[in-house]
């Protein structure tokens, strides 16, 4: 087999596979947003961007595009934050391997997890009636608390299990990472007599700027990939307080009737704006970490 | 006495981070073995009389049991065919084709960031016109983006890690790219690219909303899992944690490979 032949032979198929799939989504999407199609009747017409321009005076679209924003921030700063408190603190107070690799095992085990299963773990943790969570409450004297559904908590507390799964595995790859240091710098800080959190602060940190910039990305992705940890949680509610674009897409698109063009109005707009912001994002992160 | 004190407070923080992260899933196990009396108590209970009542119980219900089935095999071919497609090509754009192959792993990543509601609307309809909604068939089609596109973007640096000089030892030989491909480069980069398999497996096994938009009878266990939130009058949470368990076990089963795939992704050096 001549060489060219064998590159042709293992890329098209994967490839043409991938970009088929990807073309006809994508253009399903843009030719159903342009109609007024629904899963109930079989007929419809072109009508535009009128789907487009009852977007933007949709009420309940402004408040998903709010809460995703919303998720967005609080699960990538909590999970990175909560990473390299916990990946600093472990760097500096558990020294020996056996321990480290026991606590390594112990937080790779949370992002295993489906979502599906975290989800329902944490509804039965914050179950009012009988959850362990509301019982340590109740020690300390704080009655019954509603996480799931007071709508000023709802989303803090689901954003909890996101940053529970993904905070403790990124503290693992923090931690690899921080082991792969040179010494070198870390001792000269040492002889300058820095303390403990100004050698983190301004040496090793920084030295870790490209890669924590990935983990940021990377994350930001997958956030907006919760679907299943929401829906299984509070289904969007209570009311709308918890309902992400991808959610209210979904209860438009097969729940309420099935509003098949409108939902893929959404999905377009979400499409356009993912990325875009991760195009600029990837590229200001490549120029600011290089 | 500091000395004592920081050593004990190091245990305590040890003692409470492995409690964080582990706590509520062995909290979920015990539940699961739980009658709903001994689950419905003010306090809650360390110490009970332990049932397999709720595993019977979901392994009596053939809802619960074909969703199992259709996970086994969706997963199973999905990632197959993924494997077969994406390690190839993944090699050749490691080693044949440097001059487009930054083009197509752009191309492959941003498949990655494409929001699963974008994919799982217009192919609604598009399955519905076809005749293949609700189908085994139809999940495996959509999850090959995801399982052919991960392939892809973690078998990439697999094959760039093995050593040139032995691909090119084996073509001053004489042998074929297709030979060398077999016979050198797979068995080298095998150990990396199971643990991408496992990866791929993990995405595909945990996947909910496709399933959920995509299938009605023929749904898969986390589809079902979401939807038992009521058998009867009362939430049966004895049986909720039991079907968690059950879809929790396989993904653990690769924790050891991921920490493996943890170290020789952060040795290779960070991005």
């Amino acid at each position: 087999m001549t060489r060219k032949r064998f590159v042709t032979l293992s890329l098209v198929p994967a490839i043409g596979l991938l970009a088929t799939l990807a073309l006809v989504s994508v253009a399903g999407a843009v030719w159903f947003s342009l109609m007024n199609r629904t899963l109930r009747s079989a007929d419809y017409d072109f009508v535009g961007a009128y789907n487009f321009l009852r977007l933007l005076r949709d009420r309940r679209f402004m408040n998903a595009l709010e809460i995703s924003a919303l998720w967005e921030i609080i699960t990538v700063l909590g999970t990175l934050a909560l990473a390299v408190l916990l990946a600093v603190m472990i760097f500096e107070t558990v020294k020996k391997p056996l321990w480290r690799n026991l606590l390594c095992f112990a937080f790779l085990v949370p992002v295993l997890l489906p979502r599906v299963a975290a989800a329902f773990i944490w509804r039965f943790l914050y179950s009012p009636s009988l959850g362990v969570i509301n019982y340590l409450c109740g020690l300390v004297g704080i009655g019954p608390v509603e996480f799931l559904a007071d709508p000023s908590l709802a989303l803090i507390s689901v954003a909890v299990v996101d940053i529970w799964q993904w905070g403790l595995f990124f503290t693992v790859i923090l931690l690899k990472l921080l082991e792969t240091l040179p010494r070198d710098p870390i001792e000269a800080a040492l002889l300058d007599r820095a303390r403990t959190w100004e050698i983190h602060a301004y040496v090793t940190l920084p030295m870790l700027k490209g890669p924590l910039i990935s983990l940021a990305l990377v994350k930001a992705v997958e956030s907006l990939r919760s679907f299943d940890l929401i829906f299984v949680m509070t289904g969007g509610g209570p009311g709308t307080a918890t309902e992400t674009l991808d959610l209210y897409a979904y209860q438009m698109g097969i729940n309420m009737g099935g509003r098949i063009s409108y939902a893929s109005a959404m999905s377009i707009l979400l499409l356009i704006v993912t990325t875009v912001a991760f195009t600029i994002i990837w590229k200001a992160g490549k120029k600011w970490a290089s | 006495m500091g000395k004592l004190i920081s050593a004990i407070g190091v245990r305590v923080l040890l003692a409470v981070l492995i409690v964080v992260a582990l706590g509520p899933i062995l909290w979920t196990v015990l539940g699961a073995f739980k009658e709903l009396r001994d689950i419905v108590t003010p306090v809650p209970k360390l110490v009970f009389e332990p049932t397999l009542d709720n595993f019977a119980t979901i392994l009596r219900n053939p809802t619960i049991r074909d969703g199992l089935l259709h996970s086994a095999i969706v997963v199973s071919v999905s990632v197959l065919i993924g494997a077969l497609l994406g390690i190839p090509a993944a090699h050749v754009l490691a080693r044949h084709a440097r001059r487009y192959g930054d083009d197509v792993q752009f191309f492959v990543l941003s498949l990655r960031f494409m929001p699963p509601v974008a994919i799982a609307i217009p192919f609604i309809v598009i399955y519905l016109d076809l005749g293949i909604y609700d189908t085994l068939f139809g999940l495996i089609l959509v999850y090959l983006i995801t399982t052919i596109s991960t392939v892809i973007w973690l078998a990439v640096p697999a094959f760039e890690r093995v050593p040139q000089n032995i691909e090119e030892a084996a073509a001053m030989e004489g042998c074929g790219p297709a030979e060398i491909f077999w016979r050198f480069s797979l068995p080298v980069a095998a150990p990396s690219l199971f643990g991408a398999l496992v990866f791929t497996f993990v995405l595909v096994w945990n996947e909910l909303l496709l399933a959920l938009t995509l299938a009605a009878q023929n749904a898969t266990l986390p589809v079902v899992a979401a939807s038992i939130t009521s058998l009867g009058k009362e939430v049966p949470w004895g049986v909720i944690n039991a079907a968690t368990v059950v879809l929790v076990l396989p993904p653990l089963v690769f924790i050891g490979l991921l920490m493996g795939l943890l170290n020789t992704m952060v040795r290779s050096g960070p991005k």
